[in-house]
């Protein structure tokens, strides 16, 4: 019994010692792992510095970060001190953190500031380029309508003068206004007895015509020939027309252009003294030139 | 011959009952003081962190730390005084991480603002020019 008890003793006190080493190993294996959370407060760290708009910034945060984290990884078998240690690493890179984007927003902020200026800046460009356009245009359209004054002064004394010329020209023409137009009479005396043809010096009141129809381009011309009561209806007739006839041609030789003229015979109709005697018979024998008034009454 | 060994091993009972006494006695004198230190740096780190309007803009990191200076008190009154400190200490780190946090979030609203008001400006110069091109 006794070496029976005895070696139970050996067994047990084996058995102690083999618990108490493997505990020991145990504890020699897990001596060098790191504090729970280091390895989290670890990478928090590594993913700030390793961004670029943030790992050069709050430097002395940083370090103090980096110094605690360091602390943190290292192993401890008191367990109070190890999670003491990891949270003020966690903290820290935190702190580190929320400083240099603290720091990033003031830089941001400087940016912010220039585009700000530069809109301002912009919409006082804008304004004072609107004043300016609406001040030239303010100027243009004072001078436009001062230009306007002028030349409708300068129109007005254009017509004043041209209706003065016509005045003139009518004068020399010895012309009546009537409501066909401007009459121009033209006497017998430029036609031989009977005949159609113009005497060779009696064109000087024909001249002072075509040079008003020159002057006047847009005025046309009816020739109407007209003849005594003496001879048959048709020689009368016949002869009317043919001075008409006369006289256009006269002005056409003259450059007036065909296309103004138009020529009629009105024989011993429309008389305009009496055919009873000699003086009233000279007036009746006449050719009437009758310039149209112009199409619009503009000039 | 007989007694001596009881009495043998009743002398070593009470050197070691001694030894302990000793130890606790000097365990009780030995007691660190209150990091009073710690404590009045954590309670500063507050007060900073709350001047800042922290209690607005990261009440859960000034919670925690009051909360953390709260514990350090009662280490303190219960005489553990390196429990005390670390809880000090992390009252300390909390508060004054609120007050990075409460700058951090001022500094990003003021961004906010001004990338807002220089939208609207643009905004308002595109619309004009438009009505006056």
């Amino acid at each position: 019994m006794n070496t029976i008890n005895h070696r139970g003793v050996m067994l047990r006190k084996t058995l102690i010692a083999t618990v108490v080493a493997s505990v020991l190993l145990a504890a020699c294996a897990a001596a060098p792992v790191k504090p729970d959370g280091a390895a989290e407060a670890r990478n928090k760290l590594t993913q700030l510095q390793s961004d670029p708009n943030l790992a050069s910034r709050a430097p002395l945060a940083m370090k103090d970060a980096d110094t605690a984290v360091r602390l943190a990884e290292q192993p401890q078998a008191d367990k109070d001190l190890a999670a003491y240690r990891v949270y003020l690493a966690d903290r820290k890179v935190e702190i580190a953190r929320a400083q240099a984007e603290t720091s990033l927003a003031e830089d941001q902020r400087a940016a912010l500031s220039a585009q700000r200026e530069s809109a301002r800046l912009d919409a006082r460009t804008r304004q004072a380029d609107v004043a300016t356009r609406e001040a030239d245009a303010a100027r243009l359209a004072a001078a436009s309508s001062a230009q306007a004054a002028v030349s409708s002064e300068q129109a007005a004394e254009n017509s004043r003068q041209q209706a003065a010329e016509l005045q003139r020209q009518i004068d020399v023409l010895q012309a009546k206004p009537t409501d066909r137009g401007l009459v121009l009479t033209l006497g017998d005396v430029l036609f031989e007895n009977g005949r159609a043809d113009l005497k060779p010096g009696a064109t000087g009141n024909l001249n002072k015509l075509v040079a008003f129809l020159n002057e006047y381009p847009d005025r046309n011309v009816a020739i109407e020939g007209f003849t005594d009561s003496v001879g048959s209806e048709d020689y009368n007739q016949g002869l009317s027309e043919r001075r008409a006839d006369s006289v256009k041609s006269y002005l056409t030789r003259q450059g007036v252009g065909a296309m103004r003229l138009s020529a009629s015979g009105r024989g011993k109709s429309d008389p305009v003294a009496s055919n009873d005697s000699a003086a009233g018979r000279q007036q009746n024998r006449r050719v009437e030139v009758i310039i149209s008034n112009p199409p619009a009454a503009s000039r | 011959m007989n007694a001596t060994p009881p009495a043998h091993c009743g002398s070593r009972l009470r050197m070691a009952a001694g030894i302990t006494g000793v130890l606790i006695l000097a365990a009780c004198a030995s007691t660190p003081p209150a990091p009073t230190a710690s404590l009045q740096a954590a309670q500063r780190a507050i007060s900073n962190a709350e001047r800042t309007d922290a209690g607005h803009y990261a009440p859960g990191e000034l919670s925690e730390a009051r909360t953390k200076l709260a514990s350090a008190d009662i280490a303190v009154k219960e005489q553990r005084m390196v429990m005390a400190e670390q809880f000090a200490d992390e009252s300390r780190v909390e508060a004054e991480l609120a007050s990075a946090k409460t700058a951090d979030v001022k500094a990003k609203a003021v961004n906010d603002e001004m990338t807002h008001s220089n939208g609207t400006l643009i905004e308002e110069m595109q619309r004009n020019s438009g009505d006056k091109p």
